[in-house]
């Protein structure tokens, strides 16, 4: 089985090619797959019950990476794989993750498709910025949802006082703080020990990054870091260098991949296969022990639209048929908390992304830029829909009525979607509960899901 | 067989850059004012390509290669350009996205658009301080100076923009428009930015408005 460190000679040593030029031909060889392998969306199957079309679109997926390979930013240069290569890193791929301790351990494996084991659930706002003197509340309200079973972070705005900025010493010190606070959050809400899956999610620097990932500021040996692909299929030495440090501490390392819908990937067909194959870059390049992949649209900048969830279920049904490796999926709606239109595309994705055999990043509200627009109680909606579908068996013809009658509901929105409430208007800051408008909102979506076929008793 | 300006429009839509030159010069061999080609021909090809763009017709590499159909036809144009002062462009613009960030595709696609709709457009890549993007400003005589941040940590160097410039006492020279996935209208005006673009193409409706007002207009 290749090597890290031969990898990384082929950074060095690969075929070298102009950036642009690589951006301009991967759509284009991932087209060739795509007609190669008759891989086609169907506006009408949003979840497709196809094993074939998933199989299909995993071989395609393979033929294009062997083709396509990486692109190294740092060194000009093409990183190649034989097939062969990429056959036996899947094979040797880890099969589960342990993340915390005592009793905050919590054990992530792959799914199956229409799998009766509920996905795994990772909790967090995705980065959403929060003003510093909410951090804290923000993450407990997160970290004490019941089904969370690794949490990691929001953005706070200013640590000290102070501006975060990439490359600064401030960026050290708020990524040191970020960790701290994380830990505090956890031990706040009565679990301490829970696993945090991504602790720097703060700071863009290496060094930043490294400096906050020491014992004594509450990080366990086996939290971890989320590593992400540069769009489409790159890689950078600075994302690598985390890669290498991981592999000596033993932190758990995972991979994020964003491929945008309408950018160089593409269109759906093209997306989906270059979706598929940034699993392979983070199995032979960043040692990813499971996958998280946030496909977005491009004009949306969300993954709750028509199209998106087709790839999410198309792509999940690859992954989980054709290989052992966990993964996830982490929906971004369009919409802010306590609004219908949050619930509804929340349950979209997560129903598309379980009943495909995925598990749950949770979540990115108000596609997660908008200050305070992340609470844990739209985690909670995610998880508590990606339960229901393992727990009632749902087979991918019923998710997709449900998820088709949904879509329905909020599709001509996703261009003007609600920003909602943030944090401190949604929930009880002293409690740390949802409000009851919340509540009673979240409550009235359910007996509308409920009426198609969602069964919320049985959480 | 359409007038040659509908074959352009055609040829800019299509990206096909060999012919796109081809009728630029055949433009030019037949006395068209360049100008008017570019009006009415390429940059209303841009624009049919930029709906495309926004309802996915199009994707990013179509965009691309219509961009650079369009570039190298102008570039088989600028000598017929006579006399013709900075007026005649629709502005200059320096680019980049910035400090410690390396992620430039948003940036990329709003240099295209720009470039498209007429701007002369200095991009200086990614990860770049604020620093560079004044002097570039300053070397070019810059009207706009443009930012995007894909990152929180790295958003938080786009306000020095503003307060730089105050010190330096050249704040008011330069037209301030920023932009990218944490970057939202209300933060971008505290920072002292006068304009921000959600995407790429309300990024040119802005960059156009800046101008205007840089020109006089309200």
């Amino acid at each position: 089985m290749l090597g890290f460190w031969e990898v990384m000679d082929r950074c060095d040593r690969g075929p070298l090619q102009k950036e642009k030029q690589y951006d301009m031909q991967i759509a284009r060889t991932a087209r060739e797959q795509a007609v190669a392998f008759d891989i086609r969306f169907d506006p009408e199957s949003v979840i497709p019950d196809d094993d074939d079309l998933a199989d299909r679109l995993y071989r395609a997926a393979v033929a294009f990476f062997v083709e396509n390979g990486v692109y190294c930013r740092d060194t000009g240069r093409l990183v190649r794989f034989s097939r062969r290569e990429v056959e036996e890193a899947v094979k040797n791929a880890p099969r589960s993750i342990t993340y915390g301790q005592g009793k905050d351990t919590a054990v992530m494996t792959s799914r199956k498709v229409e799998d009766a084991k509920p996905p795994f659930i990772t909790m967090t706002p995705v980065g959403t910025p929060v003003a510093e003197e909410r951090f804290v509340a923000m993450m407990q309200s997160f970290v004490q949802e019941p089904l969370a079973q690794t949490f990691s972070s929001a953005f706070s705005q200013t640590v000290n006082g102070r501006a975060i900025k990439a490359g600064s010493p401030q960026e050290t010190e708020a990524a040191i703080w970020n960790v701290i606070k994380l830990r505090e959050a956890a031990r706040r809400a009565g679990r301490p020990y829970i696993g945090i899956h991504n602790l720097v999610t703060n700071a863009e620097a290496t060094d930043a990054t490294l400096a906050a990932m020491q014992p004594a500021f509450g990080v366990l040996p086996n939290d971890g870091l989320g590593i992400a692909a540069i769009s489409e299929l790159k890689v950078d030495y600075e994302r690598l260098k985390k890669v290498v440090f991981c592999r000596h501490s033993g932190h758990h390392t995972y991979g994020l991949y964003g491929p945008l819908l309408g950018g160089f990937a593409g269109g759906v067909e093209t997306t989906a296969i270059i979706h598929v194959a940034h699993h392979f870059l983070g199995l032979l390049m960043y040692d990813a022990q499971w996958h998280c992949g946030f496909p977005l649209h491009l004009h949306y900048g969300c993954n709750s639209s028509r199209d998106l969830l087709w790839l999410i279920a198309v792509t999940s049904q690859a992954l989980s048929r054709n290989t052992h490796s966990p993964i996830s999926v982490s929906p971004f709606s369009a919409a802010g908390p306590c609004t219908d239109m949050v619930v509804h595309e929340m349950c979209a994705i997560s129903i598309a992304a379980s009943v495909s055999g995925a598990n749950l990043l949770a979540c990115a509200p108000a596609r997660n830029r908008h200050p305070e627009r992340g609470t844990g109680m739209e985690a909670r909606i995610c998880a508590e829909a990606g339960h229901l579908v393992a727990r009632q068996r749902l087979t991918r013809t019923e998710a997709n009525r449900v998820v088709k009658s949904v879509l329905g509901l909020y599709e001509d929105k996703l261009d003007d979607a609600p920003l909602g409430l943030g944090l401190s208007e949604c929930y009880d800051l002293d409690r740390l509960q949802p409000t009851r408008e919340y509540v009673e909102l979240y409550e009235r979506i359910k007996e509308q899901m409920g009426n198609l076929g969602m069964d919320y008793s049985l959480l | 067989m359409g007038t040659i300006l509908e074959e352009i429009i055609s040829a800019t839509v299509d990206g096909d850059e060999e012919k796109s030159v081809a009728l630029a010069r055949q433009a030019m061999a037949d006395g068209m004012e360049p100008f008017e080609v570019i009006q009415n021909g390429y940059a209303r090809g841009m624009k049919i390509v930029g709906e495309k763009f926004a309802t996915l017709e199009y994707f990013l590499p179509e965009v691309m290669l219509s961009a650079d159909a369009m570039t190298a036809a102008i570039e088989v144009l600028k000598p017929y350009f006579k006399d013709r002062g900075k007026q005649d462009s629709r502005g200059t613009i320096v680019i980049a996205t910035i400090q410690g960030d390396m992620h430039d595709l948003g940036k990329n696609i709003v240099k295209i658009m720009l470039e498209a709709d007429g701007f002369v457009v200095h991009d200086l890549g990614a990860n770049v301080p604020v620093r560079d993007l004044i002097d570039k400003a300053e070397a070019v005589q810059a009207d706009i100076i443009a930012a995007s941040a894909i990152l929180t940590t790295t958003m938080a160097h786009m306000p020095d923009i503003s307060s730089i410039l105050d010190e330096l006492g050249m704040r008011d020279r330069y037209m301030i428009m920023l932009g990218g996935a944490p970057v939202i209208p209300q933060w971008a005006r505290e920072v002292g930015a006068d304009g921000y673009g959600e995407d790429a193409s309300e990024a040119v409706a802005v960059a156009r408005r800046l101008m205007h007002k840089k020109r006089g207009g309200e």
